[in-house]
């Protein structure tokens, strides 16, 4: 018994440094963009924000309840098209962003119903194919101008800070949601279907049920993160949003950060966000070429990865420190 | 529709039918015997085509041939791949979302290294022999395709003799039908392994070079084809390589009648749709209805 006390004490002292950690993050994306006062920060940090939260949405499903997708530009478009529908006919932009968040939620159990049959990969293999034909489908359609875009006309000023708010908003709202389900019976469920699904059933879980949920909700702050871009760039167009590599971001960031845990997807999306802003306009090729390489080292060598990495160098050097 | 309209639909997707096989067939194999789903076999379609691509602008080979060409060198770098990584993976009796997302790694890789090297202009192979036709009785045939075609079946053919005559197909029988029993009469699973991925890849190299010769190409050459690989192998019963003739017999079917019924543009919405229909519908391919229908005959 006298060793037991020492370890809910380390975790307490963790606690408090991620709460601190968090307070102090927090303050720096409200303060820096006012005090760097650059439109080109301000967009960088918008843009990451935007994918941290699609990130930390991707996480609830994929790395949760180890469902993972390839079809999360289904959501990311849908939201993105619903706002720019809305705002054109002249709804709050708020309201729209709510719109085209339920409406991705709608479309994530629609498809959720007969995709969720499968399972792991074979459900990966049809995210594909949904994805893809979504996109086919939406170069076609008439009403929203099919291959060539959708152009949004908003009667207000542009103001880069309110979209930065918002944006930071919906990562806050995103990191509280998935920290919310990470300790709740809900997200214990949803790990019980990760390990083995049958096991999960036995003890109760309904894995069909939970998954449709967690679809949803992870699509929802998808939908939103989409809405809330397509009011920033006033323009969407299908092979943008809805592209296949719109996916394949939202599902490379988690992956890199870590799988499973409420930060790795935030490590992952700031990793991603920053770098992909950045180099994307000096090397339009290298960026994905490296992503590639940095999830087959993962893959093989750190299946935790980012967090995970630095979680074990924090371990060994703890070791050291104890000899 | 008069019947020539509808004979050459048919014939046409007959056609397709076998560069859709030769296309499928690698990603057989390699599930067959790893139970990995290569989404990696886009990237190699897409080497192949450029393979094929630069030695006919460089030394004037024949595409068909450069195509053949492309076999034995992606055969090699598939092998290379399967030592390299695949090896790594941890053994598991179904497809786990690791190996699901190392070969995902892998093809983003491959693609990225392709705009590298070509850009992302379209290619394409035109040749003297690009629109010249055979005609058929009343049916007009594209003379390429007739050839892709050709070589393609020439190309099942040599695999299923493979397959059926020597130690390696065997070997591969025996892992694909049960592994732990091949394991105990003595079926080396790493050597025949890293031979199937290496055959697997070949044939992705040579479904690439062909297609080069039909359609035009860039590095992200490659999805749309994955994604009817994915079609036809789960309508084949994904392991089974007979299977493989029929799915893309089915997905060309469907593809090349829709036109008569949907917009063209909506041609890929299509198979892609397929996809998901049959993955829930159909998850044994129709080989399992067959079966179940002979049963209760």
């Amino acid at each position: 018994m006298t060793a037991a006390p020492a370890i809910p004490q380390t975790q307490t002292a963790g606690k408090r440094w991620r709460i601190a950690a968090l307070v102090v993050g927090l303050a720096a994306l409200i303060i820096l963009p006012l005090v760097v006062d650059s439109p080109n920060f301000t967009r960088i940090l918008f843009l990451t924000l935007l994918w941290v939260t699609a990130s930390i949405a991707w996480n609830l499903l994929g790395g949760f309840a180890g469902q993972v997708s390839f079809g999360f530009a289904v959501f990311y478009g849908v939201g993105a098209y619903t706002t720019a529908l809305a705002i054109n006919a002249k709804v709050n932009p708020f309201l729209a962003f709510v719109m085209g968040a339920v409406a991705a939620a709608i479309i994530s159990v629609l498809l959720g119903l007969p995709t969720f049959r499968l399972r792991g990969p074979y459900f990966a293999i049809a995210t594909i194919g949904i994805s893809e034909a979504v996109r086919v489908i939406m170069t076609n359609v008439g009403f929203t101008g099919g291959a060539s875009g959708y152009r949004i006309l908003e009667a207000a000023r542009f103001r880069q800070f309110e979209h930065y708010f918002t944006a930071l908003g919906l990562a806050v709202l995103a990191l509280a949601v998935s920290s919310r389900i990470a300790n709740a019976k809900f997200g214990l469920g949803l790990k019980a279907i990760r390990q083995d699904e049958d096991a999960a059933a036995d003890l109760g879980v309904n894995p069909y049920k939970y998954k449709l949920a967690i679809h949803a909700v992870s699509a929802a702050l998808t939908g939103a993160a989409g809405g809330v871009f397509a009011r920033y760039a006033a323009f969407v167009h299908p092979n943008g949003v809805f592209g296949f590599q719109t996916g394949v971001h939202i599902l490379l960031m988690p992956v890199i950060g870590g799988i499973g845990t409420v930060w790795g997807p935030v490590v992952g999306g700031f990793v991603f966000g920053i770098v992909e802003e950045e180099i994307v306009a000096s090397f339009p090729q290298i960026h994905l070429l490296l992503y590639g390489l940095l999830l087959i080292v993962i893959i093989l060598f750190e299946p935790g990865g980012i967090l995970g990495g630095v979680r074990e160098v924090i371990r060994r050097f703890r070791g050291l420190r104890r000899q | 529709m008069t019947l020539i309209d509808f004979a050459s639909l048919l014939v046409s997707a007959l056609l397709l039918a076998g560069i859709y096989s030769v296309m499928s067939v690698g990603m057989t194999v390699i599930y067959g015997v790893m139970k990995i789903v290569n989404l990696a076999h886009a990237g190699f379609m897409m080497l192949g085509a450029y393979f094929a691509w630069e030695l006919y602008e460089r030394f004037h080979v024949d595409p068909i041939l450069a195509a053949l060409l492309a076999f034995p060198v992606m055969f090699v770098l598939g092998g290379l791949v399967h030592w390299l990584l695949v090896r790594r993976l941890p053994h598991s009796d179904e497809p786990t979302l690791q190996s699901l997302l190392l070969m995902f790694g892998l093809w983003l890789l491959l693609q990225n290294i392709g705009y590298l090297i070509w850009g992302n202009t379209d290619r394409s192979i035109f040749t003297p022999r690009t629109l010249s036709v055979v005609h058929l009785g009343p049916i007009a045939v594209s003379t390429v395709r007739l050839m892709v075609f050709g070589v393609a079946v020439a190309c099942l053919i040599l695999l299923e003799v493979v397959m059926n005559y020597t130690w390696f197909g065997r070997s591969v029988r025996a892992l694909i039908q049960n592994r732990y029993a091949g394991l105990i009469v003595g079926v080396y699973e790493d050597a025949t392994a890293g031979l199937t991925f290496g055959l697997g890849i070949g044939f992705a190299g040579l479904a690439g070079g062909l297609l080069a010769s039909l359609y035009s190409f860039d590095p992200d050459f490659g999805r749309a084809f994955l994604i009817r690989a994915f079609v036809i192998i789960v309508l084949g019963g994904l392991d089974s390589i007979s299977g493989v003739a029929l799915g893309a017999l089915v997905l060309a079917l469907v593809e090349t009648f829709s036109i008569l019924f949907v917009p063209a543009g909506y041609q890929l919405a299509i198979s892609f749709g397929l996809l998901v229909v049959v993955l829930i519908v159909l998850p044994g391919g129709i080989a399992s209805v067959l079966a179940k229908v002979r049963r209760v005959a």
